[in-house]
């Protein structure tokens, strides 16, 4: 039998959960504003420039200010409409302002920034970015870095932190959150490679876990995003926010699911049926190819049902097709070289003479951990949690709504960053100090793996993973009904059941990838029951979520969900209302701020 | 499913507790289409949870999967068991963990050391070298780029320092050397002298024996010989 216990305390001033893009961002903000202060970050990969984020492709959207065409207030516009008027203005106002200025940052930290031929940021278009309140045509406002902006990103914020000797606690990942009256101090960590606990005792603690994407059999996500801090947040009985807005991206390469970016669209490519129609042309007479993602990836899903979908013969999943044959040879080679790259070495095909295959795949999550504006982890509507932060795609302000448009995530993450380091840097001037370990700090943590080392059964992880995906996908997908949502809550708790008789083939605590799974999967296994009940809860379309049953966005449900676990498969539904304060302020263009239609 | 695949893996295992390593023989069938990383998940789904392996992005973005697959450093992610059949004329494979840094388990080594490299050649801008303009961007000459950014897609997954001859002891390796090199061309980059330095230090390119092994083996395709010669040749205009 092992004894688990805590095999080491570190104190630090900061410790930051998730060394990805968003985390990092804003540990240089603290240290540009309390240079000497100490950080621990805590990364699930083997080193930060691993994380998530640098698999990001397409842009960075950022309206410069002085541009004669395109200004700030569009952009807002666009993202208000984008999210299904469900994002809160408050934060929609402060992140685009300050986008220009992140994007001046990036490149004085050395991101090298795709140049035209006058030496200036190049810029490219994406789905829903639009001039002159949607009025106008396509706006070209994503700055980017070829298409990789994403890996331009997390290798500034990665250097920059290596500069300002942040602590890296590599493949690691944390089990349960340290307070002391209300405060949060903290948090126990598993050292992977060590086989170690150790309890990080902070003036403050910033979860920054990246995304949810293991939940769904196709993904974009990563292997390590299986939605660690936001069950994590829930074990501690706090609320989610949204998560029933999942966002799925129209074109994941069939079959692993990798991420074809909409910028092969931006570039003129256009999706096809099996008849070679383009049929965008009927869902969204306007934007086309270039509709929103949530739109997109339903035309796509209805044109699969209609019979008018593809099957391919090896991975046994229908799809329909992109077309960027007739893109530019500078294009395909130059521009996009990673992208087409992956065609060739995933689907094994040209996409120069070939068409593409491609379906939806699970790529985003617009909910979270609620936070106010400037990160601060939220308990209700209006108690914060002192101490704790969230920021990046496991936080939710909300910039994002019920659906994000594209390039508007590296923004988010990256201003938000910026503010979340702002906040922190403020709160440590009189910060409260976690002083000792409480005697309680690792119960839960033991509580959890112990359980894993003695229950003994024939049920088997791998299965129990595999199945809950694709009944996930199947009933919880981009078309839900409530039918199938009581059958998901259902088998989930049945899965949840069978969980508890899983043996662990070794009991060793040292580089047990096992282990980890076996944490990964009571993760799994609670966001999707959350998710499920937020979705049956939610009795409208709205965004990414999307109700056969109800089809339309109805007025009674202008509000963030908010999503507590009492126990498995016990879920307490909050409010919190969306903020509307550019329309309320009555400046200039604030018409174009109210509820609308969301019309393509 | 198109045709099945009947495959035998020899997988170099160590338990670090144990101090233990052995080979170990799975055979699996699998599709064509399949990757690497998928055919190893199988293998824990389906005959041994056991097993361990690094892998985080899977399509070639993050370098976390290499590994050693008959005698070649490569990423696991983007290996189709159809190309690996066809490159390597078998079914038969034998796959080791990287050499570059200690195992910790199995498959999994400790990237951590081997980063330790990477972070002697400073991956940041040590200086900037001209404020930008007021509100706007630096100006940068497309040309100018074009001679450094295809170093700028190395990935670190290691494998250019596993395929090196002279990258075990005292030199940083191809990856390290080609962050510093990014910065010797780059523009917005001050601190040349220091990056010099780094350069022709004890451990940096005067280490190199131009085998062109990192060029071929690198999964990003970047011709890091070019820049490792570049680098010699202190050709940074």
């Amino acid at each position: 039998m092992i004894r688990l216990r805590i095999n080491s305390i570190l104190k630090k001033d900061v410790l930051i959960i998730g060394a990805g893009g968003a985390g990092l961002r804003t540990a240089i903000e603290i240290l540009n504003r309390r240079s000497g202060t100490t950080i621990a970050a805590v990364t699930k990969v083997a080193s930060p420039q691993k994380s998530h984020t640098t698999t990001a492709q397409g842009g960075f959207a950022a309206v410069n200010p002085n541009d004669s065409m395109d200004k700030p207030i569009y952009h807002m516009f666009d993202t208000w409409k984008g999210s299904d008027c469900s994002s809160d203005q408050n934060v929609i106002k402060k992140v685009i302002e300050s986008a220009w200025e992140q994007t001046l940052w990036l490149d004085n930290h050395g991101m090298h920034f795709t140049r035209n031929e006058e030496g200036r940021f190049s810029k490219r278009t994406f789905g829903g970015h639009t001039l002159e309140f949607g009025g106008g045509p396509s706006a070209f406002r994503a700055v980017f870095e070829a298409d990789r902006t994403g890996k331009g990103i997390m290798d500034t914020v990665w250097g920059e932190s290596l500069k300002g000797n942040v602590s890296f606690i590599n493949q690691s990942i944390v089990t349960e959150l340290i307070f002391r009256d209300q405060n949060c101090i903290g948090a126990i960590i598993f050292e992977e490679a060590k086989g170690e606990f150790t309890a990080v005792l902070a003036k403050a603690t910033v979860i920054s876990t990246g995304g949810l994407g293991q939940v769904y059999k196709i993904t974009t996500n990563c292997r390590q995003n299986t939605g660690d801090g936001l069950a994590v947040v829930l074990r501690e009985g706090l609320p989610v926010m949204d998560l029933e807005a999942v966002q799925f991206h129209p074109t994941g390469i069939v079959g692993p699911g990798i991420l074809a970016s909409e910028a092969l669209r931006g570039e003129g490519g256009f999706l096809l049926n099996k008849d070679m129609e383009r049929f965008m042309e009927q869902y969204a007479p306007k934007m086309k190819d270039l509709a929103p993602r949530d739109l997109v990836s339903r035309s796509i899903e209805n044109e699969i049902r209609e019979g008018r979908g593809v099957i391919n013969p090896d991975h046994n999943l229908p799809h329909v097709w992109l077309d960027i044959r007739h893109l530019s040879d500078y294009v395909h080679d130059v521009k996009l070289e990673e992208i087409t790259g992956f065609f060739k070495k995933f689907a094994g095909i040209d996409p120069k003479k070939d068409l593409c295959p491609v379906r939806p795949t699970v790529h985003y999550q617009m909910g979270g951990i609620p936070t106010n504006e400037f990160g601060e982890v939220q308990k209700s509507e209006s108690q914060i949690v002192p101490g704790l932060y969230a920021v990046g795609e496991s936080a939710s302000a909300s910039f994002q709504g019920f659906n994000r448009l594209a390039t508007n995530s590296l923004l988010e993450l990256f201003t938000m960053g910026k503010f979340v380091g702002d906040r922190v840097g403020e709160y440590l001037k009189h910060a409260y100090a976690p002083g000792d370990m409480p005697k309680t700090a690792g119960e839960k943590t033991f509580s959890l793996f112990s359980r894993y080392f003695e229950t003994k059964g024939t049920e088997s992880l791998g299965e129990i993973r595999e199945t809950m995906r694709e009944m996930m996908t199947e009933k919880v997908g981009v078309f839900r009904n409530e039918k199938d949502l009581d059958a998901a809550i259902n088998q989930l708790q049945e899965f949840k059941e069978r969980s508890g008789h899983i043996s662990l083939s070794c009991s060793s605590l040292v580089m047990n990838q096992e282990l980890v799974d076996r944490w990964e999967l009571d993760n799994l296994l609670d966001i999707s029951m959350i998710i499920a009940h937020s979705a049956r809860n939610r009795k409208e379309s709205r965004g990414a979520h999307s109700r056969e049953d109800y089809p339309y966005r109805k007025h009674e449900y202008n509000y963030h969900t908010l999503a507590s676990m009492v126990e498995y498969g016990k879920v307490r539904i909050g409010k919190r209302p969306i903020d509307m304060s550019i329309f309320e302020e009555k400046s200039k263009d604030y018409k174009y701020f109210d509820f609308m239609a969301r019309k393509y | 499913m198109g045709t099945l695949h009947s495959l035998t893996l020899k997988i170099h295992r160590y338990d670090p507790e144990q101090k233990r390593s052995w080979v170990q023989e799975y055979k699996i069938d699998v599709g064509g289409m399949l990757r690497f990383t998928d055919v190893l998940r199988k293998i824990n789904q389906e005959q041994d949870p056991g097993l361990v392996w690094a892998s985080s992005c899977e399509h070639a973005q993050c370098g976390s999967c290499g590994v050693v697959v008959n005698g070649k450093p490569l990423l696991m992610c983007e290996l189709l068991v159809q190309n690996a059949i066809r490159q390597f004329k078998t079914t038969i494979f034998t796959l080791k963990p990287l050499s570059i840094a200690p195992v910790l388990r199995d498959l999994i080594v400790d990237l951590a050391q081997a980063y330790k490299r990477v972070h002697k050649a400073k991956p940041y801008i040590i200086e900037l070298a001209e404020a930008p303009p007021e509100g706007d961007e630096l100006r940068i000459p497309p040309h100018v780029m074009q001679r450094y950014v295809e170093a700028t897609r190395c990935i670190n997954c290691f494998c250019c320092a596993e395929a090196c001859i002279s990258s075990h002891r005292n030199f940083l390796g191809p990856n390290a050397m080609m962050v510093n090199i990014v910065r010797l061309f780059d523009p917005k980059e001050k601190a040349k002298k220091e990056r010099l330095d780094i350069l022709y230090g004890d451990d940096g390119v005067s280490r190199c024996h131009t085998s062109e092994a990192c060029s071929f083996v690198c999964p990003k395709e970047i011709d890091v010989a070019h820049f490792i010669a570049v680098g010699k040749q202190a050709k940074f205009y």
